[in-house]
């Protein structure tokens, strides 16, 4: 009686043993790290795109500030000169305005003598 | 009508009486033709003896009264002009190859290449001294305003035997009016010849169609802009003024002219000065109250 359960618990460990060696070379245990090092190549080189559209982006942003404060300056300065070229020409209006004119008139006759570049 | 033609100032002069004094016209004509040779005399830069040459040669002079009114005249054109008009463009003409009478400059020639010159400088009319000083290195020419104010003199001598108009090479003053319409003085445009019937006043025309010459291949002129002292470049070809004295039409001409036709335009409407401008693509625009 003894021996038939003693070999019937032996027969279950041994039974236990087979399946937890057979779960566990199943599982290849042994290759986890190559899985990672040989991951999917379009992976690798969607990786490599952002990296170098990241960089790109920041040098876009740099030379876009730049345009936009060269932009700004030169805007500026038209400005000044609109300004400056505004002023000009009231001033000279209003200088020009100090006298008055004699009074002309266009007629249709036979002029008596002609002005021409002195 | 009495007329008298004679060369003065490098160019016609042609006086009008509008009629025969009493004691005839010879003397008033001889009278206003003294006039003129007399300030050509003290104000042209091509006589070595003249006032303006020995001012520019010095920088410094005890002038006479015709100089000192001249200079100061063209001064106050400069402030007026806003600096479009420029006594001081001596240097930049000869530069150009405008350094004898218009007669003498060589149709075409060779100049050597220099930087343009300086236009601006100080010039300072002291009347309580009778003395004028010039900034170092400036000098002056008196070319067109000297015209003006010989037009103006020489109308005024005629004027004492009636209505009378003084045609200087195209600075034209009157005084009086030979009927009731006034003077009929032409304006050449493109198309036809304008004609302007005036008073008391004065007509002048400035421009780049006349007085030229070539120096080293390039068409040279004898307006010169003082900002870049060369001879202007614009879209004008030629502008001309009706004001009050020759003087005034000789400056703001050339004003008109330098400032271009849009600025043109503006600057004769807020004013109030009539005038012709003739484009560089023979369009004839009139301002100021004229139509």
């Amino acid at each position: 009686m003894t021996n038939h359960v003693v070999r019937l618990y032996a027969l279950a460990a041994s039974l236990l043993v087979l399946f937890l060696t057979w779960a566990a070379i199943a599982s290849h245990p042994w290759s986890s790290g190559s899985r990672s090092a040989t991951a999917d190549p379009r992976v690798a080189a969607i990786h490599a795109r952002e990296q170098r559209l990241r960089q790109e982006a920041v040098v876009v942003r740099r030379v876009v500030a730049g345009r936009w404060h060269h932009y700004r300056v030169a805007l500026a300065a038209r400005q000044r000169q609109i300004a400056t070229a505004q002023r000009r020409q009231q001033q000279a209006a209003a200088s020009l305005a100090t006298s008055s004119a004699p009074s002309v008139q266009v007629v249709t006759l036979p002029p008596l003598t002609v002005t021409r570049t002195s | 009508m009495q007329r008298r033609k004679f060369r003065a100032m490098g160019t016609t002069v042609e006086l009008f009486l509008a009629r025969e004094p009493e004691g005839g016209s010879k003397e008033v004509f001889d009278g206003a033709e003294r006039e003129f040779e007399r300030l050509e005399a003290l104000l042209s830069r091509f006589r070595p003896e003249s006032e303006l040459s020995r001012l520019n040669a010095a920088g410094r002079l005890a002038a006479g009264e015709d100089l000192l009114a001249v200079v100061e005249l063209a001064v106050e054109a400069r402030e007026r002009t806003s600096g479009r008009f420029d006594p001081t463009v001596h240097d930049a003409l000869v530069q150009a190859g405008y350094d004898r009478t218009f007669e003498e400059v060589a149709p075409n020639g060779r100049t050597a290449a220099t930087l343009p010159a300086r236009c601006g400088g100080g010039v300072t009319v002291d009347r309580a001294r009778g003395r004028i000083e010039l900034e170092p290195g400036v000098r002056l020419d008196l070319g067109g305003i000297g015209k003006g104010y010989a037009a103006d003199r020489a109308a005024a001598i005629l004027s004492e035997a009636g209505p009378a108009l003084v045609d200087a090479g195209g600075d034209i003053a009157a005084v009086g009016r030979p009927d009731s319409l006034g003077w009929r003085i032409g304006v050449e445009t493109p198309a036809v010849t304008m004609t302007l019937a005036l008073g008391d006043g004065a007509v002048a025309t400035s421009g780049r169609d006349r007085r030229r010459w070539r120096r080293n291949g390039v068409e040279q002129h004898h307006l010169i802009d003082p900002a870049t002292g060369r001879p202007a470049v614009g879209d004008l070809l030629r502008a001309t003024v009706v004001a009050r004295t020759a003087v005034e039409a000789e400056t703001l001409a050339k004003a008109l002219f330098l400032a271009g036709e849009h600025d043109a335009v503006v600057e004769a409407e807020a004013a109030g000065v009539p005038c012709v401008l003739v484009t560089e693509d023979e369009r004839t625009v009139v301002a100021g109250g004229l139509s």
